[in-house]
């Protein structure tokens, strides 16, 4: 098969352009980062003239940017956590066992997608005041643990299912019960369906914001997202040059994670979506 | 593993510990605050004696005289439309690029094409505000295109929402595309090149082969980024907050302005309500098509 050189060219052209598109704001959120607020608008594209560290230390030192980072990782660590706790053994059950209901659950996954987030937040703001859970990060680790489990349980058991239910009989034969095996023989196998759910649900937990807006009352307990919008406040003047580092520094340790565990998260997602 | 029989007792005894958790979460943090968040439309807080009071369906009736509630929801019915069509066709168009082997690089363009999916919405939401400021980059752009006076994008009341359906169109091409992508690379490509050998065009080829063969993906792709695009809060949050005036409010804004900035939660989940109808008609819609 050839292809004319003109369209060879074209095609290329084109998937430049697509390239350019997706690069291009970051890039400028990038370049903003490093610049004086006077240089982001005197020259809004232009790499910047003479770098500066101050927006950085800005956020770094004058903000509370360092305690909400810490909240947010930790929330992220504890989702991640707990959603392979929860949708491990539940994802082994959908693919060993069969019971009623079993159809019932991709509709189900479907069916959360679909419920606005207003309804759920007014539904947990009243629980998690009961329970004195409102304005802390474990109100919001169960919340995000619960968002991620759907596509937490249907990654593992497109995992679990490729795996071959003899290698299992064998030990079982050995007197070895369906939860050793599922810790010894089913998870050591499931690395690669782990890190998927550990990508995706780190994703959720890290970049969420509605919820997070609600739930949290006060600067020391905001996650980054919220601690972004409220730095760039409602109205008025918005500075561009520390914002950008805020940002950039919100994006870069999970851009970092999501780089590692995409092919995971990307093999665990269409695989299923193509079945 | 599609079993025909009954589920013996047995069995389902045994499947039950390992469900009790994900069962227990279903049921504490999604069922039950799904079930409270609806019952709160049945409600209305009384702000003179800081009570909250059962109204019945008087929130419901408020909803069907409400301007401002139906301005929304035409207002996301645009956003949605427009940005679930846009997202497809241009990560459509995309996808069939990065999965020509005509290309060079693909790895690399792959790569770069997945990165923006890693973003927080706030983050992109304020990287497109600056690219859109009246003195901003693009602006920037267009002048030195020769334009005297390029619209102001986001205080520009006909244009503020079409800005939010581009910054949210950028932020949904990753996913499509990479989705879209693995779809199109399960097709044999001995049955392309038979089409071609066949003397098929482009198009012939697109709608005989590619599009039939990349159905079930293509069909889940359009739900869930219907679903995800119409409860879309985010971005018309950090980008103009529903402004200018209500040029942009989309029902999810409106029903949070509701709930917690006019203390009207009874109203909110009323809008809440209804969002739920449309989705979940949606989610029918593609069962009844895939069961089909």
């Amino acid at each position: 098969m050839r292809i004319h050189p003109l369209k060879q060219i074209l095609l290329h052209i084109f998937v430049i352009m697509f390239m350019v598109l997706l690069i291009f704001p970051m890039v400028l959120l990038l370049f903003n980062s490093f610049k004086s607020e006077a240089e982001i608008f005197a020259a809004p594209m232009g790499v910047p003239k003479s770098i500066t560290f101050n927006n950085y230390a800005e956020v770094l030192t004058q903000s509370t940017f360092l305690i909400n980072f810490k909240n947010s990782a930790l929330v992220a660590f504890a989702t991640v956590f707990l959603s392979m706790m929860v949708s491990a053994p539940a994802g082994y059950a959908l693919s060993r066992f069969k019971f009623r209901g079993r159809t019932l659950f991709s509709v189900w996954l479907l069916a959360t997608q679909s419920f606005p987030g207003i309804i759920m937040v007014l539904g947990l703001f009243v629980m998690l005041r009961t329970y004195h859970l409102l304005n802390t990060l474990p109100g919001l680790i169960v919340m995000y643990t619960s968002f991620s489990m759907p596509f937490s349980i249907w990654l593992l058991k497109g995992y679990f299912d490729k795996i071959p239910v003899a290698l299992e009989e064998a030990a079982r034969i050995d007197g070895c019960s369906r939860a050793r095996s599922l810790v010894k023989i089913v998870l050591p196998l499931s690395v690669p369906g782990l890190l998927a759910v550990g990508t995706f649900s780190l994703l959720l937990s890290w970049n969420e914001f509605f919820f997070a807006l609600v739930i949290m009352r006060d600067n020391a307990h905001y996650t980054l997202p919220v601690f972004l919008a409220r730095f760039m406040g409602s109205g008025g003047v918005v500075r561009w040059g520390p914002l950008s580092a805020a940002a950039l520094l919100v994006c870069i340790p999970v851009l970092i994670l999501f780089i590692l565990g995409q092919k995971y998260l990307v093999s665990g997602l269409t695989g299923g979506a193509i079945k | 593993m599609m079993r025909s029989s009954q589920p013996s007792f047995e069995e389902e005894r045994r499947a039950l510990p390992f469900l009790i958790p994900a069962l227990l979460v279903l049921c504490l943090i999604s069922l039950y605050p799904l079930i409270q968040g609806i019952s709160r439309m049945f409600y209305t807080y009384q702000a003179l004696t800081q009570k909250t009071v059962f109204v019945g369906l008087q929130n419901v009736e408020l909803l069907f005289s409400d301007h401002l509630f139906l301005r929304a929801f035409t207002n996301s019915l645009v956003w949605t439309g427009a940005s679930v069509i846009m997202q497809f066709l241009l990560s459509y168009w995309l996808a069939t690029m990065l999965n020509s082997r005509f290309l060079r690089l693909r790895r690399m363009f792959r790569g770069i094409t997945i990165i923006p999916w890693a973003l927080s919405p706030v983050v992109i939401a304020l990287m497109w505000r600056y690219i859109f400021l009246g003195n901003g980059p693009l602006n920037m752009f267009l002048q030195s295109l020769g334009m005297a006076h390029p619209p102001s994008w986001l205080t520009e009341p006909r244009l503020a929402l079409w800005t939010c359906i581009i910054a949210n169109i950028w932020m949904g091409i990753p996913f499509v595309t990479v989705m879209l992508l693995a779809g199109l690379q399960t097709i044999d490509k001995n049955l392309l090149d038979a089409a071609a050998i066949d003397g098929a065009n482009y198009l012939q080829t697109q709608y005989r082969i590619i599009i039939p063969s990349v159905k079930k993906v293509i069909l889940i792709i359009l739900t869930l980024e219907t679903i995800w695009t119409f409860n879309m809060f985010d971005i018309v949050f950090v980008l103009t907050k529903g402004g200018p005036g209500n040029a942009s409010l989309t029902l999810p804004l409106y029903a949070y302005e509701n709930a917690f900035m006019y203390y009207q939660p009874g109203y909110g989940a009323t809008i809440g309500m209804f969002i739920l109808l449309c989705l979940l008609t949606v989610v029918v819609l593609y069962i009844r098509e895939v069961l089909r």
